[in-house]
């Protein structure tokens, strides 16, 4: 591999104009990520005309430095607020928040900001030895994959929550249901929009997420407050300690290499990833009951897996010029208007362009560390604002956050409702995590499934045929029967003796050929 | 608490500063607090573009494109507002809804007043009569193409080969399925349409082989033409398109397939007419710009800067083509 346009790379990023757009970038993206509903795509729309007059370099590398920024900014409103910006965060707030609730935001945060900067890292790493190779595997993910992939996420959601499973899967289907909701994709047939063009496009992620998490929980401390004193809430720790790193460690590296192969599919890998980098670390763990609950695992494995995937959805759009999600649409949009076509001729035409861009991200990261340091100790003082205060202003932001999206007042609306039904459901004892998660998931199982059928002419053998979606399949099996199957196991060796829990044995998820 | 509160308030206050900021950033740098409507010669206040799709499509790409030059041109504001939902025709009710003042117009598309009607019910779809076209803008237009490792070169191919065709689309109501529809009916090719959400996954699964064929907008394949990945197959324009010039039309190929996407600025019904034209020197002079001209090319889009004669009359034609070819060869858009 001929390693000198990267070096001339490393060299355009070091000139000092660079550096700087990189800073603003991870600057502003850091911010608008702590802001709910506002996202880097609407950030990235209303700068592109600023990214007309700089170069073609430095604006990309600004543009891409709002983006992973805003990847770290997302984890504090998840972490403090129980506000998650985007799907890919959803599964951090399960242990972020309870984290924060033990007075361990700092760890939290702290944790996710290594665990960030780790999985980002490694992803570059990847992204600059192995993006043609790991573009070919893009391609190899058709429809049928994808329905797999989400037939899997679905069944991980079922295994992530610790209360209930029945409710579990209630909520998971409530989500499903709601995902139905818009016009038909295939036959432009209105599904419950009640002649409502509001709702012809179906429901976006942001009402559903602040309205369940965020303002049910706000209404839930409501009530809370009247039936006892209110305790301010402790801010302990400020940073993780040793033993906190040592716990996360595996949880890290885990999560960057799951972040960093489905970020690189171009149809929803980074909700997928966080997902995946989740259960996985569950299922590993020897007291699985500790998630939920404030695990320090919980919080680094789906906050390294989500900015390992941000990272490795630059490549579709660098070597195969498919944008991956709305942000990169707008970064390849911001390419155009410099008069660069993203494609598989990007890295011989524009190399500069192409190791310019790659390059800053390293360099971005480690900006993005050196600023979480101080920004966690500040950020985690919000805890401190009497809830009387805190409160409304959340609210504010929630509200705000959804009328962003689609400038719609309907949004508002959504919010709300949404916000009433997840204070509802907490009194109920159902979780909004599995209804959330599903709810990504469903179009994806869907109108996959569709796609895949008329491909096959109608024939679904052809779901277990093709190898990558036939060993996903096989991979759903596995998970769905691993209870049953680790009984088995178990049972052979002699009876364990009884005494305190030491720890049983945990086989690791051996990924096992088709029974 | 030992801890005085002035520290974490005054945090708050900076984030909630921020936010606020950045809101009002969101709302397209809204400086002025007015919105119109005041005395003296138009334009006096901030010229709202709302745009029925999301940020980075090419409605918006186009939609930017123009409120820039329209701002330094008019001397105000342009925010872009995306307001998207139900392919765009959510922001027409909207507009057409709106203070017909010139405060607050919108670069629509074609499809939304050709095709879409053909796919939903009559009282949902959006008519043009509800609004005033101050002007053209341009011609986005499809390609059909498929696969380097296929073999086709021309729609003849597809025929020959005799298999059923599996070809990927942009989604219902779109030029890419009515393209694809009429050209393999017409040309009696056994085919299944695999519709997609938008060009960006139907261009994926053209480049994995998991369809034969896919019809996108000429932006979103060229790069991948250009690189030998994809072989073009047909364009639906009327004559040879500039930045694909040895591809062939339909119409060449011995198909009367003629479909086409175009853009023009929209106003509500009503507007004043001193108003209208001076929107329309203002985007005149915009098209006229280089920086204008440069932003048509990279983005493989054909200037239409027509009178709005001309693209109603389009509008009007395309919309009884399009419905009397559906009914010759029985084709229902609508799966």
């Amino acid at each position: 591999m001929d390693i000198s346009p990267i070096l001339d790379g490393f060299g355009i990023v070091l000139e000092p104009s660079n550096l700087i757009y990189c800073l603003i970038g991870v600057i502003v993206g850091m911010l608008i990520g702590v802001l709910p509903g506002l996202g880097p795509g609407a950030t990235i729309a209303i700068l592109l005309p600023i990214t007309y007059g700089i170069g073609p370099v430095s604006a990309i590398i600004m543009l891409a430095g709002i983006f992973y920024g805003a990847q770290y900014g997302g984890t504090i409103t998840s972490v403090l607020l129980r506000l998650p910006g985007e799907a890919s965060s959803v599964v951090t707030v399960f242990d972020g928040f309870a984290l924060a609730r033990k007075g361990k935001a700092g760890t939290a945060l702290g944790i996710a900001a290594i665990g960030s900067f780790i999985g980002g890292t490694v992803s570059i790493l990847g992204l600059t030895l192995l993006a043609p190779i790991v573009a070919g595997f893009a391609l190899d993910f058709g429809p049928p994959e994808y329905a797999a992939l989400g037939v899997l996420g679905v069944l991980l959601i079922s295994s992530i929550g610790n209360g209930n499973k029945l409710k579990a899967i209630i909520a998971a289907a409530v989500g499903l249901l709601i995902a139905t909701v818009g016009r038909d994709t295939f036959t432009g047939a209105e599904r419950f929009t009640f002649g409502s063009l509001n709702l012809a496009e179906g429901i976006d992620f942001i009402p559903i997420a602040m309205g369940l998490f965020g303002l049910s929980e706000i209404l839930y401390n409501l009530e809370e407050r009247h039936n006892q004193v209110h305790a301010p809430a402790k801010v302990g720790n400020v940073w993780p300690s040793r033993k906190d790193l040592g716990q996360a460690k595996g949880a890290i590296g885990r999560g960057s290499l799951i972040g960093f192969l489905l970020g690189v599919l171009p149809g929803g890998g980074a909700t997928l990833s966080s997902l995946a980098a989740y259960a996985f670390e569950k299922r590993r763990a020897k007291q699985p009951e500790r998630f939920g609950k404030g695990a320090v695992e919980g919080v680094a494995a789906p906050e390294t897996a989500n900015n390992a995937a941000a990272t490795s959805s630059f490549i579709p759009l660098l070597t195969l010029g498919i944008p991956a999600n709305a942000t990169m649409a707008l970064i390849f949009g911001a390419l155009l208007i410099q008069g660069i076509q993203p494609g598989p001729q990007l890295v011989t035409e524009h190399p500069d362009v192409f190791w310019g861009v790659i390059n800053s991200m390293y360099i971005g990261n480690i900006l993005l560390l050196i600023m979480s340091i101080p920004m966690v100790g500040v950020f985690v003082k919000i805890l401190r604002v009497r809830p009387a205060i805190l409160a409304p202003i959340t609210v504010l932001i929630t509200l705000l956050g959804a009328y962003t999206v689609r400038n719609q007042v309907y949004d508002i609306f959504l919010v709300i409702g949404f916000g009433l039904l997840g204070y509802l459901m907490k009194k109920l004892g159902f979780e909004p995590g599995p209804l959330v998660l599903a709810f990504v998931l469903g179009p994806m199982i869907e109108n996959s499934s569709r796609q895949s059928l008329l491909i096959f002419g109608g024939d679904p053998t052809g779901f277990f045929t093709r190898p990558i979606s036939g060993t996903v399949l096989a991979l759903v099996l596995v998970v769905a029967l691993w209870p049953l199957i680790s009984k088995a196991v178990r049972r052979k060796p002699a009876p364990v003796p009884a005494g305190p829990p030491a720890d049983p044995p945990v086989e690791p998820p051996v990924e096992e050929k088709t029974p | 608490m030992p801890t005085s509160r002035t520290t974490p308030r005054r945090v708050l206050m900076g984030v909630v500063g921020a936010a606020a900021a950045l809101a009002l950033t969101a709302c397209g740098g809204v400086k002025t607090t007015s919105s119109g409507g005041g005395e003296g010669k138009y334009p006096t206040g901030n010229i709202e573009f709302s745009v029925g799709a999301s940020a980075g499509g090419s409605t918006d790409l186009i939609t930017r494109a123009l409120a820039q030059g329209m701002s330094k041109e008019l001397g105000v504001s342009t925010p872009v507002l995306n307001k998207p939902g139900a392919n765009g025709a959510l922001n027409a009710k909207e507009l057409q809804s709106a203070k017909a003042d010139g405060y607050k117009i919108a670069v629509q598309n074609a499809s939304l007043f050709t095709i879409t009607p053909l796919t939903v019910s009559p009282e949902e779809a959006t008519k043009i009569d509800s609004f005033d076209v101050i002007t053209g803008i341009s011609r986005d237009d499809y390609v059909m193409a498929t696969n380097s490792q296929s073999g086709f070169t021309s729609i003849g191919d597809m025929k020959k080969s005799g298999k059923t065709i599996r070809y990927g689309t942009t989604g219902v109501g779109t030029g890419a399925q009515l393209a694809s529809a009429l050209t393999f009916k017409s040309a009696g090719i056994d085919a299944t349409a695999v519709p997609f959400d938008g060009g960006a996954p139907a261009l994926t699964a053209l480049l994995g082989n998991q369809v034969d064929v896919s019809t996108m907008q000429i932006g979103e394949a060229i790069e991948n033409i250009k690189a030998g990945k994809l072989v073009p197959l047909a364009v639906f324009s009327d004559k040879r398109i500039d930045y694909l010039p040895d591809v062939k039309t339909a119409k060449e190929q011995g198909f009367d397939v003629l479909v086409t996407q175009y853009r023009f600025l929209t106003a509500p019904k009503g507007t004043p007419e001193d108003v209208k034209a001076r929107l329309l020197d203002a985007a005149k002079k915009t098209f006229a710009t280089d920086e204008y001209k440069k932003f048509n090319e990279q983005n493989s889009l054909t200037p239409m800067e027509v009178s709005p004669q001309e693209v109603l009359t389009a509008l009007q034609q395309d919309t009884a083509k399009y419905k009397k070819q559906l009914d010759e060869f029985g084709i229902s858009l609508a799966g």
